[in-house]
């Protein structure tokens, strides 16, 4: 067993996996459910025979389904058997429940009761008796409808016992009626019409559907007897099904009534076991592994699947006559059906059941119809749609799953059975229909051949592909219209209270937002008939269908005028000649150039140079952020070799720099000690100078593997410089990543974190879920990206991980070595305490094996817990939001808007005292807790230049152009040297802000480290309201009050 | 002897926290007389009262910032000191049980966003209250009786625009000082780099001077053979140690011959292989124990 685990650690988090989804058949358990079975066999038991039943219960029911005569007497159930996946043993949590088959008496129904869904309709009468019985008996404490598949017409009852078991929340027993050869299979034949509403005059349209609705119940008895056959007694066999049913429910586009289903999975593997792919000898991964294979890359799916049966079975040879001119009947005109073998040959080789498989047909969905093909004989499959399109997603997501086996590594199990892969985080965008009450779209009857919803959901595919045309990758539909728990009886008029979903991913964002959609020539009228037909009067305006979440226009004017300054001044750089030492390289620093700072610098009508006189609107900015850019001198062995004078000597040459481009460009230069700016074309740059013995001096200690050292300036220049291009280039190869960057850099200081969470350190998060795409694709909407953003950060294994951030795939498996090594080196202390680690989130990349760059001090390790709380909790109200309609107040505006509740004191401070008022998304409101101290606004900071600074000559003007002034980061900065340093004796106060801008600090209490205080020395400790206060004062004119919400935790 | 000089020792120690407290007291106390300046229209009583309790800190703040070594006044003091701050901690709690803002606290808080919008927090936590509730009781009884001034009244942030040693104005008196302009800068570093120069000058001559004075070396010698196990997991290391292969391997040149030409070459592919096997059992190994550790393995 150990050498088992040690071979193969994917091996152990499988099977821990495995114990914990499994079920344990433990006796309690088993005699709970025994129990529940018999109780609901005497509630059935009670029902006098012969009890005359009219259908009149259930009146709304029949009448919408279309049923004619519903009369029977009732008779008890042929037989009351347990089925289903706790048959075999597979159950998997977290639902709980056991199926119950009861099969119908051969003498509540005539023979011609498969027509017009008079079947169904007794079907349901029939459980309503049942219904009815059991809820007067007390040992259940609910009842529920709910229905096979999502299939309206065929309703299933969910009993709850009233008594509970502690091991099985939620358990409860599906009763499944069964219709074992109740009718002549032989007239249910695909090709037949079995619902006269359908037809048309003389034309009988065939109705596979129904015919098939019929089939599976008739059916589910002998399948589940022969899955139990393969399943029992086989552990592994078992354990694989499990495994990909976890897989499955990971997937829910993929999980649903046209696709996968516990049931399916089970024949799958049993197909697989017949045909000798999976044998005895494999374990339960390797067979998942098999399967995932078979259902990628098999070419069975295009003919269907086919189980020879063992035992005796009578071959209903009718059944196959003509199934081939049936398909061709249903499609005149069009198909290429391939694979299509002859029956006669099907029947020579003994086959005896096709699954619910389609033949492929190349032809555009939704155009033509797609009928499923079924060969049935006495035990059809369960058999409802497994729509090419739902089945060409399966197979992508299983070709995908395979790639995560090969391409993941370490972290491959999360990918495959962890990560929640729904439509929100799946697809780049996701439309919600909303049809509640639109009678259009069963205007022709509930149910025909197919129900109402299905069609529905096949014409918005058909319209959403044929309007997409090739900007869409693949489209799915999926209308999950029955809800958890709704009355049957009243009709079907109520079942379309879900919205149905639609996701689309797109193939390239090049295609998917092309302005134009080239129709067809001309020349090929029909085509274009159809074009015309289908755009209607747009076919000659602009063809561009907006989705629901609208992508606004990147401000990309902005970026492309900034780029062109910074090319003017790198320029500008070069040609200086009266300094010592020429420029030889100029480098973007700034996030703004590579497009994924949150507000792109705008041009500034004060920061042009001397000569333009600028015209000044009413709102003129009175700050103005520089922008970093990187100089590179030539080589010199004149520099000194101490730090202080080589920061000095940069200084001055930066000084002559400014002063050579004032003096030759008439660019305005501003410099303090250690910052030197220019103006230049609305930008303000701040120079650096990277110098290359710094660098050297930086390689030569980061060979010596001592992490603790105080980082000097030119390698925090050397990083930023090595961070920028390698975003940059990212930036080029993905479109969308810039938008995401922005939408998670915004989130991450909207709650507060930006002290926590440097904005490098979410770029290269960020850039992680464009490179390492697994288990998705690479995201094409900045919607997906964001939410994927914050699962990553809510989800990812942080303690036990690390998150290598391999840009250019330039990480061999010596230098993953490595990196893990000095992982592991930060996580030694994690055994003395579980806090004891640092950096809390390990990003490595190419420049910076030991995530030594940007998150060594922040976040720490609770830091860290907060962020992934928070994040957890906006990425689900994101997942809400792209589910269900949010008609209260909580909608998107709470991904950005933090509760100010959770933190133990607030500042509030003066909105219009903000260097960038407009930048505030939510101004902050708190009415909780108890305001301490209250002040005005300075009149001597204005965000917007006033009327009297716009008079006067331009140096005047420019002088009232603060570069880089931030009263915010001042105040923080005056806050963390002085006022909070009086508190430290006790407790610590933490400060939580939003560096874009917001109006709010949060302050936190911390506990500081000695704990050996007693109490007595606690309580002379520094009251709280005091330094509120201090807090506030040292904010005047800029805080506007500051409230108490929350004593610090006394230490015992 | 020794029972005394430890009790000495201790008030020592709180009377220098103490001149901490003072300090901060003292402003406290004006900044409550400014209060009370602001706030002429209170009622009488409440004036009153305030007045009294403002005058006594006053005195109180006076006599230990004058006469330090009074020890009993300083004692009498600190009760004093002791007392109101048990008054303010009590009516904080107080008011924190008033006031009806839900208690986060806790970084694993999930849903806050429903709280934000629908405040529900309350009712969750309302059985912690209670609890604190009982525990307070008494102390809230004697909040109840004299505590009411302070209940809803802040403090003012005074003479925002007059202030130059805080906030607004003081930033911007900062930014505006760093910013001199490009001469007076260049000045300072001019004088900076020569002073620096100085300095180090001096400092060489210094040094030259030790060395001349002694002349010594000392060379040291490392005693004990070298580690065959690895400290931590006590795994033999034998003669492949990790930081030697690595170093060797480091320091040799990819050369251009085949790679199974020489012996050494061989050599080296199947100790570094060794390497590898054994790294990767030890990541595997470590990988498991923290997995059993932490157990996360719900698909739901």
């Amino acid at each position: 067993m150990d050498s088992d685990i040690l071979a193969e650690p994917m091996d152990f988090k499988v099977s821990e996996l495995i114990n914990e989804v499994q079920i344990d058949h433990s006796p309690a358990f088993t005699k709970h459910v025994n129990d529940t079975v018999s109780s609901i066999r005497n509630s059935i038991d009670k029902i006098p025979d012969n009890l005359v039943v009219t259908g009149e219960e259930a009146a709304g029911f029949v009448r919408d389904v279309g049923a004619d005569k519903v009369e029977f007497k009732f008779k008890k159930p042929k037989s009351i058997e347990i089925g289903g996946s706790y048959s075999i043993k597979c159950v998997v949590k977290p639902d709980i429940s056991v199926d119950l088959f009861i099969q119908l008496p051969k003498e509540c129904f005539h023979e011609k009761d498969y027509l017009n869904h008079r079947y169904h309709a007794k079907r349901f009468v029939y459980l309503c008796v049942i219904s009815k019985s059991l809820k007067s008996d007390s040992s259940f404490a609910k009842v529920e409808w709910s229905t096979l598949q999502n299939e309206a017409r065929k309703p299933v009852l969910l009993v709850y016992p009233a008594d509970k078991l502690a091991e099985v929340p939620g358990f409860f027993v599906r009763i499944i009626p069964t219709a074992k050869s109740l009718f002549n299979a032989a007239k249910l034949d695909l090709k037949r019409n079995n619902v006269r509403a359908l037809n048309q005059g003389e034309i009988s349209l065939p109705t596979p559907r129904y015919n098939c609705s019929i089939l599976e119940d008739m059916c589910l008895e002998d399948n589940t007897e022969f899955l139990k056959k393969t399943f029992l007694g086989w552990k592994a066999l078992g354990e694989a099904l499990v495994l990909l049913k976890v897989w499955a429910r990971q997937r829910d586009f993929i999980h649903s009534h046209d696709g996968l289903n516990g049931y399916l999975i089970a024949i799958i593997l049993s197909y697989l076991v017949a045909h000798e792919k999976v044998n005895s000898s494999m374990r339960p991964l390797q067979i998942f592994r098999v399967t995932l294979d078979f259902i990628a890359n098999s070419k069975l799916w295009t003919r269907g699947l086919f189980l020879q049966k063992q035992g005796e079975i009578k071959i209903l040879k009718e059944s196959f006559v003509g199934i081939g001119s049936t398909i061709k009947s249903l499609r005149p005109g069009n198909p290429q059906i391939s694979g299509l073998r002859p029956p006669t040959r099907l029947l020579r080789r003994g086959v005896v059941f096709e699954l619910n498989f389609h033949l492929a047909i190349s032809s555009i969905w939704g155009i033509h119809l797609l009928f499923p093909f079924h060969f049935f004989l006495d035990f059809v499959s369960m058999s409802q749609d497994f729509l090419i399109c739902s089945n060409v997603q399966l197979q992508n997501e299983a070709s995908l799953t395979l790639q995560c086996f090969g391409k993941s590594g370490d972290s491959a199990f999360e990918d495959i059975f962890m990560t929640k892969i729904d439509f929100a985080a799946k697809y780049d965008y996701c439309v919600r229909l909303n049809l509640k009450g639109n009678s259009e779209f069963y205007s022709s009857g509930y149910c025909l051949d197919e129900e109402c919803w299905r069609l529905y959901e096949k014409k918005v595919h058909s319209l959403l592909s044929q309007g997409l045309n090739d900007r869409a990758k693949s489209i799915r539909v999926i209308w999950r219209n029955i809800p958890s728990c709704c009355s049957l009886e009243n009709g079907l008029s109520t079942l379309d209270g879900e919205p149905l979903l639609a996701g689309i991913s797109l193939s390239s964002l090049d295609k998917a937002f092309r302005v134009v959609d080239i129709g067809p020539d001309a020349e090929k009228k029909e085509e274009a008939t159809r074009f015309r037909k289908f755009w209607g009067e747009k076919a000659e305006l602009r063809r561009f269908k907006d989705g629901k979440i609208a992508e606004s226009t990147d401000p990309m004017s902005f970026s492309a005028s900034l780029l062109g300054a910074f090319d003017v001044l790198s320029k500008r750089l070069r040609l200086i000649e009266d300094i010592p030492l020429k420029v030889s390289s100029v480098q973007p620093l700034d996030p703004a150039f590579r497009f994924t700072s949150v507000f792109p610098p705008e041009p500034h009508p004060l920061a042009s140079e001397k000569g333009n006189v600028p015209r000044l609107h009413k709102l003129t900015s009175s700050c103005i952020q520089p922008l970093e850019v990187m100089i590179q001198l030539e080589g010199s062995g004149n520099w000194p070799m101490d730090d202080v004078a080589i920061e000095k000597t940069k200084s001055a040459f930066l000084l002559k720099i400014g002063e050579s481009l004032e003096n030759s460009w008439g660019m305005t230069c501003t410099a303090t000690e250690d910052d030197v700016d220019v103006l230049q074309s609305g930008y303000a740059f701040r120079l650096k100078i990277l110098h290359e013995r710094g660098l050297s001096l930086v390689k030569r200690e980061i060979g010596s593997d001592q992490g603790k050292r105080v980082s000097s300036a030119d390698q925090k220049l050397f990083v930023h410089s090595q961070h920028s291009s390698m975003i940059n280039g990212l930036q080029g190869v993905f479109p969308i990543y810039g938008p995401v960057v922005r939408l998670a850099k915004r989130w991450v200081a909207s709650h507060m974190f930006s002290a926590c969470l440097s904005e490098e350190a979410i770029e290269l998060l960020v850039a992680h879920l464009f490179v390492k795409p697994l288990p998705f694709t690479v995201p094409c909407s900045r919607i997906t990206g964001f939410l994927r953003f914050l699962r990553l950060l809510a989800e990812y294994d942080w303690t036990f991980s690390p998150l290598i951030v391999d840009i250019n795939s330039d990480f061999n498996a010596c230098d993953k070595k490595e990196i893990y090594d000095k992982f592991m080196l930060t996580r030694k202390g994690y055994e003395e305490s579980s806090q004891n680690i640092s950096p809390a989130m390990f990003l490595a990349t190419s420049y910076d094996k030991a995530s030594e760059a940007w998150t060594r001090l922040s976040p720490n390790i609770l830091e860290l817990k907060r962020l992934v709380a928070y994040a957890r909790s906006s990425a689900n109200l994101l997942t809400r939001l792209v589910f269900q309609d949010q008609t209260e107040s909580y909608r998107w505006e709470c991904l950005f808007c933090t509760p100010l509740t959770n933190y133990d004191a607030v500042i509030l401070l003066h909105g219009d005292r903000l260097p960038y008022p407009q930048r505030l998304l939510f101004p902050s409101k708190l009415n909780h807790g108890r305001l301490v101290a209250h002040g005005n606004a300075s009149k001597d900071f204005q965000p917007f230049m006033l009327p009297g600074d716009l008079r006067g000559s331009l140096d005047k003007m420019k002088n009232k152009l603060l570069v880089d002034f931030d009263p915010l980061r001042c105040y923080i900065a005056d806050l963390q040297a002085s006022v909070l340093k009086c508190f430290k004796e006790c407790n610590t106060l933490k400060l939580w802000y939003d560096y874009l801008g917001g109006d709010a600090v949060g302050l936190t209490w911390e506990r500081s480290c000695s704990k050996k205080r007693d109490r007595e020395e606690a309580s002379d400790a520094e009251d709280p309201i005091d330094v509120l206060k201090a807090v506030g004062e040292a904010g005047k004119g800029f805080v506007k009050s500051v409230h108490f919400l929350k004593a610090p935790r006394l230490m015992n | 002897m020794g029972n005394l000089k430890e009790k000495v020792d201790k008030k020592k120690q709180k009377r220098s926290k103490k001149d901490n407290n003072s300090k901060f007291s003292e402003k406290d106390a004006m900044i409550k007389k400014e209060d009370e300046r602001s706030k002429v229209n209170k009622p009488a009583e409440k004036k009153k009262r305030k007045r009294e309790k403002g005058n006594n800190f006053d005195g109180g703040d006076a006599i230990q910032t004058s006469r330090e070594d009074d020890q009993t006044k300083a004692e009498g003091e600190k009760k004093m000191n002791k007392l109101r701050k048990k008054k303010q901690r009590s009516e904080e709690q107080n008011n924190a049980l008033v006031g009806k803002y839900h208690q986060p606290g806790s970084e694993s808080e999930v849903g806050f966003n429903e709280q934000k919008c629908k405040a529900i927090g309350k009712s969750k936590k309302t059985k912690k209250k209670k609890k604190e509730h009982d525990t307070s009781k008494e102390e809230e009884n004697k909040v109840e009786k004299r505590g009411e001034t302070d209940h809803g009244e802040a403090y003012c942030i005074s003479s925002v625009d007059e202030d130059c040693s805080k906030g607004l104005k003081k930033w911007l008196t900062d930014y505006h000082q760093s910013r001199p302009g490009l001469k007076v800068l260049q000045q300072r570093l001019d004088e900076f780099i020569i002073s620096h120069e100085e300095k180090l000058e001096q400092e060489r001559k210094e040094r030259e001077a030790q060395v001349a004075e002694g002349g010594w070396t000392v060379v040291k010698h490392h005693k004990g053979r070298k580690k065959t196990t690895d400290s931590e997991s006590g795994i033999t290391v034998g003669s492949v140690a990790p930081a030697a292969v690595e170093n060797q391997m480091t320091k040799k040149k990819p050369k251009e011959v085949g790679l199974e030409f020489y012996r050494f070459q061989k050599r080296e592919a199947q100790r570094s292989e060794i390497m590898a096997l054994r790294s990767k059992f030890e990541e595997d190994r470590k990988r498991i124990q923290q997995l059993r550790a932490a157990r996360k393995f719900r698909p739901y």
